[in-house]
């Protein structure tokens, strides 16, 4: 990558900007890596009871359900939490 | 002066983004718990799609009320 053999030229607009976008590319990565940590816990504990030689079908259909399922539930826990009703 | 003024709301920025989505995380992963007891289906149930919606503003309610306890210390 470019940008990493580049000297750096502390100061300047265009380095700045660089670094925040690195820095919000990281922060994204981070938050994708746990998310699917999470996700891998979840639907592992939900849908591998019984672990065999190899996943069965109805075992990986289930995981790709609950995937589907838990990235819906959190998209409707942030709708909750930014509109709250009394 | 103008970079490090800039440096500083985007770190700001990027900390309450941080703070927001761990929230929902961890929201979303009690409640997951808390609602989606059996095997995930092709959709949720209304009662399930209730549950996690419940869960997450009771969860807020109570952080309010352990909050407030907190402060009258």
């Amino acid at each position: 990558m470019d940008s990493f053999s580049s000297p750096s030229s502390s100061g300047s607009p265009a380095s700045s900007e660089q670094l925040m976008e690195q820095i919000k590319a990281q922060l994204a990565q981070a938050f994708a890596q746990e998310f699917l940590e999470t996700v891998g816990n979840k639907c592992f504990a939900k849908c591998v009871t019984k672990p065999g030689t190899s996943l069965s079908g109805s075992e990986s259909s289930c995981i790709s359900r609950c995937v589907d399922r838990y990235m819906e539930a959190t998209g409707i826990v942030s709708r909750a939490l930014f509109s709250p009703q009394r | 002066m103008e970079n490090s003024a800039e440096m500083q709301r985007f770190i700001e920025q990027e900390q309450q983004k941080a703070m927001m989505s761990e929230m929902i995380g961890k929201l979303t992963s009690v409640c997951w718990d808390k609602c989606i007891t059996g095997t995930p289906g092709n959709k949720f149930s209304s009662g399930e799609t209730t549950c996690l919606t419940n869960c997450a503003q009771r969860f807020l309610d109570m952080s309010m009320i352990i909050a407030k306890r907190f402060e009258m210390q």
